[in-house]
């Protein structure tokens, strides 16, 4: 059954030289793609993944190098020139870019970026090319599409952008497809559509495509082999299904067992971390890539190391892999209750009531948050989760004083705090922190870590002498795992993990009851995200602080969370526990959320509910359910009309929807998670 | 029509500064010291014949009213009377000399704004190459040098070396400056040189900027040869800042080249007003400094359409669709 391979890369490295050293982005890659099928690639950032799908489309940077070979259906892409290399690119072998927003230039209409492609490689004229644009537009579901051509892409949503940029891709009908993190900038549910839509438009047009992303679940959807990349080498590659089963090599472990995914929660499980970080390489270095970080290394690592057959299209590099002194090859899976811990008192942290957040003046009004009525217990966690847009952050931002409530009120331990922070006593600002998305803009780049976590201290806590701050300082900083040295550095000088560290011992130097945590993690690859996810939980169970948990990411959520509140266009969808919400889910749109999560295990395979269009624009007055446009299971006229009632499914779970109970009973039976 | 209303509100808004700043100068003539008609008079003038010229010019009205007269004469198109020239109409002189400013600023424009814009697109896109080295050189130098400094080298190559323009740029009497078209060359090469280094010092960095940008490499990635990627899909967004950069020294250009007219000799609007200030002649002062006002809003009204006009972000909402 050998056919030839549309594409077949040996031996390719990649390295770019700068004044003082040479750093090798790619060692070794020997891959290959058949006909029609799909290769999924994965690592953490700085693995080497897009300079593969750059070194490919032969775009290095001027200081890289590459030597091997890329056959390209027999032709070597590296010997090539830049003349004849642009008959590849677009035409024989198309990509699909992370952020399809930059990807399209703004000062020129869609139709126009699109009929050049064909214009060029086909030779067709504009008339012809338009039509060409159309039809595909068409065959990518794009409902209005000769509206579409005529527009600019600001002024089409970020779901549409990226169908034009796949659209785009397939103008030619490539035989290869490269799609680099195709998703990443999309919201679940729009990320569940375009996944569907990558696979149907794979068997219609009979393309090979190599998928790349950080996320193993996104990867096994779409590819049928994956190529574990890390540092820069392959180092493990095979049928999804014998990856996820049977990982041999221990970076593929580690970091299949550091994603929290379904039935992976804080109380049955501490997420697998690896210790350190990915690092540069330089050209001297040989033998695993992965040795520095790697538990079970030996004398055996450097010298018989290399990719050797470990089962049928199964390759590891790891020469250690039939050892039997490794750790559990997966993570425990639990599907069994949380048992409930009953005997802690339920004692109210925080109580929203009725709370609004407007921005903008009448008429082009938008409702961030639109009447929230919210109980949090202490030394819970509770995670808010929902797509963006929907007013989560706008909501941890209305708690933290940022965006005082527009009307409603916010009780903190007994205190009304509804008003700005800058009205607030300093004992609510000291028990109520707040830790950022990205650290690297959120902490002062110019001070140093002492003055960085020291500052709230003296400033709310009244610790004046600088002696006594460094040494709670240094306390803190041990206790989030980074050591005494760490106290003079400045945040440029940590890796991102260790600036998200550092920002979650700036919020505990103070012992605050309650932390808002905007997306903390999302900014993070998976294995650093691990760590600080288990930080974060070792830290609440030792101060009984609370979480305001806010996240995209349902994994994430799920992992962490006691509550969970899942939000849509600033009203509240469904609240329960977090067994209620994700073992039995009420609500459509929680339904459908669930059903988006791509699953990290192959072999769980769910349908997925397809949304209808995207959230309606916030500026609009709804009357009824802000759900009802995009429902599966609307009832009729009355979801528009009526605004949903609040119904109690337990004493701690209710949903706000027109549907009867027995439908209700339906969704929480097909069980999402 | 979200062009439209961006338009008319721009309109509206230029028209208000216009208003707020005529009052402004005629406010800050008013509080010079020193008696305007004992400046006429001079000092040897007595008491009574200087109150006497004070009620002849009409000088001891309210101020709203003498402002009122002032403005309403503008707008009739009467600039009044020259105070050092005596019996002078201003408009007599003032728009012949503006007409010869007009022309200096366009052909410098029309000079620097190309050769600046190519050579900034052609060291972007050549960065860090031999190329892009010299074209950064030459902008920083020509940057570094003040027109009175280059202004001096030209006329020392040009007019004294190698004698093929002008020393000075006079309008011999009974002549005008379509008959002396060469006396423009050397003030529009000082002004380029000035001119040269902002403008493709801005234009490089900013088409350093959309080279590097996403939709310039998806444009590389789908086929398309360097040079249409280059003019088609970059040069219009690289252009936005420079045109920022140009509108905002037109007011410059076109009513602030005192130096250089000065220099030359040019007899232009900035020399007049130059003039002016060294006779202190009010009304003529009034006049340049108010018609340099209204260019100046004027060319950053015109700066800010062009930008909007060509960034379709502005000039289509989302709403619009």
């Amino acid at each position: 059954m050998k056919t030839e391979n549309v594409l077949e890369i040996k031996e390719l490295n990649v390295h770019y030289t700068t004044l003082t050293t040479t750093v090798v982005a790619l060692k070794d890659v020997s891959l290959h793609v058949g006909p029609k099928e799909a290769l999924g690639i994965i690592g953490e950032s700085g693995c080497g993944k897009s300079t593969l799908s750059y070194a490919i489309m032969d775009y290095l940077p001027l200081n890289g190098a590459s030597t091997g070979q890329i056959l390209f259906k027999g032709e070597d892409l590296l010997a090539l020139s830049n003349k004849e290399m642009q008959k590849f690119r677009g035409n024989r072998i198309a990509m699909v870019y992370q952020n399809p927003y930059s990807s399209l230039n703004p000062s020129l209409t869609i139709g126009f970026q699109l009929e050049e492609v064909t214009m060029f490689h086909r030779g067709f004229t504009r008339e012809k090319a338009r039509e060409t644009a159309i039809e595909t537009l068409i065959d990518l579901h794009l409902g209005d599409a000769v509206g579409i051509v005529k527009r600019y892409p600001h002024q089409i949503s970020g779901g549409m952008q990226q169908r034009i940029c796949i659209a785009m891709a397939l103008l030619c009908r490539p035989d290869l497809m490269i799609l680099d993190e195709p998703t990443t900038a999309l919201d679940v549910t729009t990320e569940a559509v375009i996944l569907d839509l990558i696979l149907e438009l794979k068997e219609k047009y009979d393309m090979s495509m190599i998928y790349i992303s950080h996320d193993i679940g996104v990867v096994n959807k779409v590819s049928d082999r994956i190529a574990i990349m890390y540092r820069g080498e392959v180092v493990e590659t095979g049928d999804k299904k014998a990856i996820f089963d049977d990982p041999q090599h221990p970076y593929t472990r580690a970091l299949i067992n550091c994603i929290p995914r379904s039935g992976v929660v804080k109380e049955h499980v501490k997420l697998n971390t690896i210790p350190g970080y990915v690092t540069r390489r330089s050209a001297e270095e040989s033998g695993c890539p992965f040795v520095a970080r790697c538990e079970q290394k030996n004398s055996t690592c450097e010298e018989q190391y290399g990719m050797k057959e470990w089962a049928e299209n199964h390759y590891t590099a790891c020469d250690r892999a039939y050892a039997t002194d490794v750790p559990a090859k997966k993570l425990q899976v639990d599907e069994g209750s949380i048992p409930d811990t009953g005997d802690a008192e339920h004692k109210n942290v925080l109580e929203l009531d009725n709370v609004y957040r407007y921005f903008g003046h009448a008429g082009k009004r938008v409702r961030a948050v639109d009447g929230i009525n919210l109980t949090m217990e202490r030394n819970s966690v509770l995670g808010v989760v929902g797509e963006s847009g929907c007013g989560k952050s706008t909501m941890g931002h209305t708690v933290t004083g940022l965006y005082p409530p527009t009307k409603g009120r916010i009780l903190f331990d007994g205190t009304d705090i509804s008003v700005s922070w800058r009205k607030r006593s300093p004992d609510v600002l000291k028990n109520l922190q707040l830790i950022f998305q990205n650290p690297g803009r959120s902490l002062n780049p110019s001070f140093t870590l002492e003055q960085i976590i020291g500052r709230p201290m003296k400033k709310l806590l009244g610790i004046e002498s600088k002696q006594e701050r460094r040494k709670l300082i240094i306390d803190i900083l041990k206790k989030v795992d980074l050591g005494e040295e760490y106290i003079s550095r400045k945040p440029k000088q940590l890796s991102g993990g260790e600036m998200q560290r550092a920002a979650v011992a700036r919020a505990f130097s103070i012992s605050p009851n309650l932390l808002v945590c905007d997306e903390p993690t999302s900014a993070l690859d998976a294995s650093v995200q691990a760590s600080v996810l288990n930080l974060l939980v070792d830290l609440q169970k030792e101060s009984g602080a609370s979480y305001m948990f806010i996240s995209h990411d349902l994994n994430v959520i799920n992992y962490l969370s006691d509550q969970i509140m899942v939000m849509y266009l600033g009203r509240i969808c469904e609240y329960g526990t977090k067994n209620e919400v994700v073992g039995s889910p009420h609500h459509p749109y929680t339904e459908a959320l669930l059903s988006a999560v791509p699953d990290v295990d192959p072999t769980k395979t769910r349908g997925t509910i397809r949304l209808k269009g995207a959230p309606p624009n916030p500026t609009q007055k709804i009357v009824g359910c802000p759900f009802s446009g995009r429902c599966h299971r609307k009832i009729g006229k009355i979801c528009d009309t009526t605004p949903p009632p609040k119904v109690d499914i337990s004493e701690t779970h209710y949903v706000y929807c027109h549907l009867p109970p027995h439908e209700m009973d339906i969704i929480a039976t097909k069980k999402g998670m | 029509m979200s062009f439209m209303k961006r338009f008319l509100s721009r309109l509206g808004f230029m028209a208000l500064t216009v208003v707020a700043m005529s009052f402004l100068i005629f406010l800050l003539v008013e509080i010079m010291p020193g008696d305007v008609a004992q400046t006429v008079l001079g000092q040897a003038a007595t008491e009574e014949s200087v109150a006497a010229l004070r009620e002849t010019m009409k000088l001891n009205d309210p101020l709203m009213v003498r402002y009122g007269r002032w403005a309403s004469g503008y707008i009739q198109g009467d600039l009044g009377e020259s105070l050092y020239m005596r019996g002078v109409q201003i408009n007599s002189i003032f728009w012949r000399r503006v007409g010869h400013s007009m022309l200096l600023a366009l052909s410098a424009l029309i000079f620097y704004v190309p050769l600046s814009i190519f050579l900034g697109v052609l060291a972007g896109v050549r960065a860090g190459k031999f190329s892009d080295s010299v074209i950064s050189f030459l902008g920083l130098a020509t940057m570094a040098l003040p027109e009175f400094v280059s202004g001096i080298l030209l006329i020392t190559v040009f007019s004294v070396n190698l004698n093929l323009l002008p020393l000075t740029s006079v309008i011999p009497i009974g002549q005008t400056l379509w008959q002396n078209l060469e006396i423009l060359v050397l003030p529009a090469c000082s002004i380029t040189f000035v001119m040269f280094g902002y403008v493709s010092r801005m234009q490089r960095s900013s088409m350093i900027g959309v080279m590097n940008s996403d939709y310039v490499r998806a444009a590389i990635l789908k086929g398309m040869p360097k040079r249409y990627v280059i003019f088609r899909h970059a040069l219009k967004n690289a252009l936005l800042p420079t045109i920022t950069i140009i509108g905002m020294n037109m007011g410059w250009l076109f009513g602030g080249l005192i130096v250089v007219e000065t220099l030359f000799g040019f007899p232009g609007l900035g020399s007049l007003t130059m003039t002016a200030i060294k006779t202190r002649d009010i009304p003529l002062i009034e006049a340049c400094v108010l018609f340099i006002t209204i260019i100046f809003v004027f060319s950053t009204f015109i700066t800010d359409m062009m930008y909007s006009f060509l960034n379709p972000k502005i000039r289509f909402k989302r709403e619009d669709l």
